[in-house]
């Protein structure tokens, strides 16, 4: 599916004043997949099929992200994000979820665990920011309000398509990076890009440390093992901390380990889905 | 073919200084998400383009302002009304979120390019040394609006003057030659995000803007703007003298002005004709984002 084909089955959900686009597509439990930055809902495309045949998939694009609101009045944090998602879920009639989610998209949905448990039945989260594991410099850089000047929309995409790139594992075809970064391609789309840099904010991950332990759903959580940005350690210390979690490292993966083992991470998803053991050589 | 004289344009995010001032308060005092192609023109003439903000700016807050506005709008909807529909077939095409979007983007330039028309009038009669009739009442008599970007307000985003994708260039081009245009409007590079109902619409588009009805209906909306302008309830500080006086070409800024006040009214009517796929004329004759008085806001403690 291309990116233009995704963008066209979303639908739109408002809330108060703003407004955010998301896939629905399938039947069954709901599972909600939770991208991260700098990407958009397209990020899972490569999964959602093998997801769709088994559950109700819902992708949102997160509050100034893909083709969700990209105004220059509002919140971007994690905290709002998750704040988004729960109002989201009772705007669509969706009580409880699956979450699934990647990279600061993790950070959302260990804020739904922790602070939201009861919308989330089990929780699987890769190469998720945690901790004091974020922001990664190449954002902090960004998300200065001069990268507005400094670099028009064009430069700004030459300058994330080089980061992407370490992200992958192999190097990814030009298409897939520009898809991933379609939405961002416009002045209005690189001053939103920008704004959510700037709502990186460690803080809303170590103000959670202590409720880690709490946690009681059901946890698996993916690695790819080679990733640069977000480090396994990370990962081995979240597996320490939530009760009964699984660790399962991805090889020949980095950060977008969904984009780099297509097949297995849709593998390991599945079963975690349907509360069967998730099977591998490389669990932590 | 609508040049706009030699003065590079001024993108939002190139804008610093006196420029980036004035854009800020043109969002706030317009109410509005983005700087539209007069805006980024006229600010090439960086020393005239603070002075004829100033200027203006006292106008552009009234109600009177407003209200023209919404008077221009209202007859860009009936007028439309009046032309064949464009029925653009690709909307059927567009998701549920793209067609929401679409939507806002429609609201916003058909609540802002009518403010633009009366405000390029007022503009081009004080370069020709004319004041509105009634000008010079007591500040304190004359109500002003709400300022501050409407909350639900779509942001102006376009894709690129020159874009890389092959079809959305051809589309550029030849809406640039049918529309004598130098320069692609805002209005189509916000549409443009929706390359197939663009291609789409203005396939329709095309031969209406060619007919006599279309240019009587553009003309007549150009003379409404001017006979709103000339009732508004201040004078505007502008001459050719003192443009010049600033150093800047008033001829060449003159002249631009015009060609500005010539191509906007189509291009409102152009924007109701998209709307009227979508919405009723009864409804597209009311403000999309109507304004409250400022005074009332202060009173609710939304300053």
């Amino acid at each position: 599916m291309n990116w233009r084909e995704f963008q066209s089955m979303q639908r739109v959900a408002e809330l108060g004043d703003r407004f955010i686009s998301y896939l629905d597509e399938g039947t069954g439990e709901p599972v909600i997949l939770i991208h991260g930055i700098p990407v958009w809902g397209y990020l899972w495309h490569a999964l959602t099929p093998a997801l769709a045949k088994q559950n109700r998939v819902l992708a949102p694009d997160l509050l100034g992200f893909g083709y969700s609101d990209k105004g220059d009045w509002f919140d971007r944090s994690i905290a709002r994000q998750a704040e988004m998602i729960d109002a989201w879920m009772e705007k669509t009639g969706v009580e409880r979820a699956h979450i699934v989610a990647h990279d600061i998209g993790g950070g959302v949905a260990l804020r739904l665990a922790t602070l939201f448990p009861h919308r989330v039945m089990r929780l699987c989260v890769m190469n998720t920011v945690c901790y004091d594991s974020w922001p990664i410099e190449a954002m902090l850089q960004f998300g200065h309000p001069e990268t507005r000047r400094k670099l028009s929309a064009a430069s700004a995409i030459t300058m994330l398509k080089g980061a992407l790139k370490q992200g992958f594992a192999k190097s990814p075809d030009d298409e897939l990076l520009d898809s991933l970064l379609a939405p961002y391609t416009t002045e209005v789309g690189k001053l939103s890009l920008i704004r959510n840099a700037a709502a990186l904010n460690t803080n809303l991950t170590t103000e959670i440390t202590a409720l880690l332990p709490k946690i009681e759903t059901p946890t698996l959580i993916l690695w790819g093992e080679d990733d640069l940005f977000q480090l396994v350690k990370y990962g081995e210390r979240l597996a320490r901390d939530i009760p009964g979690a699984q660790l399962v490292r991805v090889k020949d993966a980095r950060h977008f380990l969904m984009l780099d083992q297509p097949d297995e991470v849709a593998e390991h998803v599945s079963a975690f889905l349907k509360g069967e053991q998730v099977e591998t050589a490389h669990a932590g | 073919m609508l040049g706009f004289g030699k003065q590079k344009q001024v993108t939002e995010h190139e804008a610093e200084g006196e420029i980036e001032r004035v854009y800020h308060e043109i969002r706030q005092s317009l109410r509005v998400t983005g700087i539209n192609l007069n805006f980024r023109t006229w600010a090439g003439y960086e020393k005239f383009f603070p002075a004829m903000w100033d200027a203006m700016r006292p106008l552009a807050e009234t109600r009177a302002f407003e209200t023209a506005a919404d008077s221009v709008r209202a007859e860009a909807v009936r007028a439309a009304d009046k032309l064949p529909r464009l029925e653009n077939q690709a909307r059927a095409a567009l998701g549920e979120s793209q067609a929401y979007q679409l939507r806002a983007a429609l609201d916003l330039y058909h609540y802002i390019n009518p403010k633009l028309l009366v405000f390029t009038s007022a503009v081009k009669l004080a370069l020709d040394g004319e004041q509105p009739e009634q000008s010079g009442k007591a500040s304190a008599d004359v109500e002003l609006v709400e300022r501050g970007v409407p909350a639900r307000m779509y942001p102006m985003e376009m894709v690129s003057s020159e874009p890389e994708e092959e079809r959305i260039k051809e589309l550029f081009g030849d809406i640039k030659q049918t529309l004598s245009l130098s320069s692609i409007n805002s209005d189509y590079r916000t549409l443009a995000l929706w390359p197939d109902y663009l291609s789409a619409g203005w396939e329709k588009l095309k031969p209406i803007v060619q007919g006599d009805e279309f240019k009587r209906a553009s003309d007549n909306l150009r003379e409404t703007a001017r006979k709103l302008a000339r009732t508004l309830p201040f004078p505007v500080p502008l001459s050719r003298e003192r443009v010049e006086e600033l150093g800047e070409d008033a001829g060449e800024i003159a002249k631009t002005t015009e060609k500005f006040e010539r191509l906007l009214p189509s291009l409102i009517i152009n924007i109701a004709l998209f709307s009227l796929d979508w919405k009723t004329p009864e409804t597209l004759v009311q403000s999309p984002f109507p304004a409250t008085p400022r005074r009332m806001a202060v009173q609710g403690g939304a300053r």
